[in-house]
């Protein structure tokens, strides 16, 4: 697929290059001529010097027959404004957007940025399971997002601890996909498996119902 | 009327200190608290222009700012793209009822235009201005 990248900084450089290697080609756009200079010398002649947000350089890189665009700059508003431009003059299929401030990913969201990757949960979804805490690990968003796949760890003395999963009322329409034991093993269950301390819950729930099961699974006694 | 302009640069400026001369309450974000040498001091001072040092792009500037109660928001910072940001976020998520945005680029006016956004581009109208007493001055 032929993808247009604008900003080929620390995001956009190594994002290009394993495109490439995934076997796209990729055209990449940055106002900066260094950086320009320093992704020519790493990738070949696939880098020019533009704006971000001139609807002129979006042509020039071929925005026009770009299967995606992916905007990936320091600056959200650039981000931003690249993928409505791109959406409005050239119909491409897909603008996906990096938002920095987790405020703004939720504006891309609903102004139709079709992928928005927003930074800061991505961070924090890095750290959680990084964390001794009980952490909600959002692991996938499943059908546009009104789904979600999380991933809960039990505290020792929590609630739940030593209920079978009959006895849990777990939010409608949530299903235990899989448990996880402290030592990592995957536990076979029915609804008359004990939950034990530190096991690990991998569920499908709606996504308005993911903060009550963090809250019905980590509860403490 | 209670108007937000975000910028305090030569146009929120001056446009600041023009529509509180006609009794509008101004509320100016500007967010480098060293960039605001051009705004009317007497009418801060005295408070029918409030000044608030933050980022005006943002939910909580906004809030602070009183976009609640707001009847115009006018983004008038020299960039664009930040300018057709907070635009975005004062009629979406705060429902403004009249929403301006400052351009300098044609592209991004039609752009901005299309989503319900008032837009002026400056450049066009220096040059429109500028051609048009050309022509006159040929007559």
């Amino acid at each position: 697929m032929y993808l247009v990248i604008v900003g080929g900084g620390k995001v956009g450089n190594p994002l290009a290059s394993s495109l490439i290697n995934e076997g796209h080609e990729v055209f990449i756009l940055d106002n900066n001529p260094d950086t320009v200079i320093e992704l020519q010398r790493e990738l070949g002649m696939i880098a020019t010097i533009g704006d971000a947000t001139s609807l002129q350089a979006l042509k020039d890189a071929g925005a026009s027959r770009a299967g995606a665009l992916i905007a990936a700059t320091d600056s959200d508003e650039d981000n931003l404004a690249a993928c409505q431009l791109a959406r409005t003059n050239f119909d491409t299929p897909r603008t996906i957007a990096v938002a920095h401030s987790p405020e703004n990913a939720k504006l891309f969201d609903l102004v139709g940025v079709d992928i928005v990757v927003s930074a800061t949960d991505l961070v924090l979804a890095n750290l959680a399971t990084a964390l001794p805490a009980h952490p909600l690990i959002r692991l996938m968003p499943i059908s546009d997002g009104t789904q979600e796949l999380v991933a809960i760890k039990l505290p020792a003395a929590g609630n739940v601890i030593g209920l079978t999963i009959s006895e849990i009322t777990l939010p409608y329409g949530t299903k235990i996909v899989l448990i996880i034991t402290s030592t990592g093993h995957q536990k076979s269950y029915n609804s008359d498996t004990i939950i034990e301390a530190e096991d690990e819950i991998i569920a499908l729930t709606p996504a308005n119902s993911t903060a009550e099961l963090w809250e019905l699974l980590t509860e403490l006694r | 009327m209670n108007v937000i302009i975000m910028g305090a640069g030569s146009i929120g400026s001056s446009l600041s200190r023009k529509l509180s001369d006609l009794g509008h309450q101004i509320t100016v974000i500007e967010k480098n608290p060293k960039a605001v040498s051009l705004l009317p001091r007497g009418r801060v001072d005295s408070g029918a222009i409030t000044v608030i040092h933050l980022d005006g792009s943002t939910g909580p500037a906004m809030i602070e700012a009183g976009i609640v109660d707001a009847d115009v928001f006018i983004a008038a910072t020299g960039k664009d793209s930040l300018n057709g940001l907070a635009a975005q976020r004062a009629m979406i998520t705060f429902n403004v009822e009249k929403v301006v945005a400052l351009v300098s680029d044609e592209a991004v006016r039609t752009l901005y235009e299309s989503l319900g956004i008032y837009t002026i581009n400056k450049t066009t109208l220096v040059s429109t201005e500028l051609t048009n007493m050309l022509s006159k001055d040929e007559i």
